[in-house]
């Protein structure tokens, strides 16, 4: 007899709960707030739309488009400005496809899959989201430098480079460690317990 | 049709509850955090039982989504001390009725299977429930030859912590 036969016997003879819940103590527990990880995940991703979306609410944009129109960029701001709001909407609707999909009946495996599926397409809007910025910075700077280009020194051009650099990598640096924090907190384990799983699986 | 229903689950999750009570057991070290499992197994299988069609036991189907809930959607409150550990067996269960022997054994397996990893659990438990490796298999999401391997390993594990 193997060993755990003995402890398979225990388990099974195990008397039942003491703390037997009855129906009408169920009804009440059925009915509260779930504190679930994909409740998380919904709330922090519609969030993180309405923030990348609501950063025009903070800068004055007439003033921004009247710098754009001096440097020439209107219609790139106007065409790039079509493309990424068809993104966004595109994104908006895979967000909300996968976080329906997700379903609690689904094999343990299918249902981590979907739930790392629905903060994946969030973190690809935010990873275009920066692109974007990263894209009209650059385009703007080239475009300041080469108007002009007559009155600035070769010293003030590399400043102006290197400025927007710093710039640029320090608000993609704080970016990561916001977003290394957020995965930490929410899919540390469920990334860990996915990869346990599927280990096996992608060998046979 | 609702009240119906509602009526049928409530019936349904009473009679297996015992289900949620073994996985909140080996899931968790402390009352409350036991509890606060518990809650949402009770919410999450009462949100998918209009998705239960009965081509399955109720049990069988309520494995799956009590299993899920404690593996993927249960996230541990932080307010709970982690280290705070506690002979789960003997506080939660009454002992008159009950060998000694059995029951040490029992303290002894609940308190090996605290030290396996979270799939480890689920394969554990499902194991000393006598499920067959085609329910394992997919509950879990994978392959039966996958749930052969994986099985076998977490009973190394928890026979090498049983006997050290």
């Amino acid at each position: 007899m193997d060993v755990l036969d003995h402890y398979k016997k225990a388990w099974k003879n195990q008397p039942e709960e003491v703390s037997k819940l009855s129906t009408a103590e169920i009804y009440k527990l059925a009915h509260s707030n779930s504190s679930s990880i994909v409740k998380w995940i919904f709330i922090i991703g519609i969030l993180e739309f309405i923030i990348l979306n609501s950063l025009y609410f903070f800068i004055d944009m007439d003033e921004a488009y009247a710098e754009y129109e001096k440097l020439g960029l209107m219609n790139f701001i106007f065409y790039s400005q079509i493309v990424a709001y068809t993104i966004l909407f595109y994104f908006l609707a895979m967000f909300y496809l996968n976080f329906k999909r997700i379903s609690t009946t689904d094999s343990t495996r299918t249902l981590m899959k979907k739930i790392i599926r629905t903060r994946k397409t969030v973190r690809n809007y935010v990873l275009f989201n920066l692109g974007y910025i990263v894209l009209v910075v650059v385009v703007a700077t080239i475009a300041s430098i080469s108007t002009n280009l007559e009155e600035l020194s070769n010293k003030q051009v590399i400043f102006i480079i290197f400025a927007t650099l710093i710039a640029t990598l320090l608000i993609l640096g704080i970016m990561w460690l916001f977003y290394q924090l957020l995965y930490g907190l929410l899919l540390k384990k469920l990334n860990k317990n996915y990869k346990k799983l599927a280990k096996l699986d992608s060998k046979t | 049709m609702q009240k119906d229903l509602e009526d049928k689950f409530l019936l349904d999750f009473e009679t297996n509850q015992n289900i949620a009570h073994k996985i909140c057991r080996i899931y968790t070290t402390n009352r409350d955090a036991h509890n606060d499992l518990f809650q949402e197994i009770t919410i999450q299988v009462w949100k998918n039982y209009p998705k239960f069609r009965g081509d399955s036991k109720f049990s069988t189907w309520m494995y799956r989504v009590a299993l899920n809930t404690a593996i993927s959607l249960y996230r541990k409150s932080t307010r709970k001390i982690k280290t705070q550990d506690f002979n789960a067996v003997a506080f939660k269960i009454k002992s008159t009725p009950f060998d000694d022997t059995e029951e040490i054994q029992l303290t002894a397996l609940y308190k090996a299977i605290h030290k396996l990893n979270d799939i480890d659990k689920a394969l554990i438990y499902l194991y000393l429930e006598d499920k067959p490796y085609k329910e394992i298999s997919e509950t879990l999401g994978i392959t039966n030859v996958n749930a052969r391997v994986k099985m076998n390993r977490a009973k190394e594990k928890l026979k090498n912590i049983l006997n050290p």
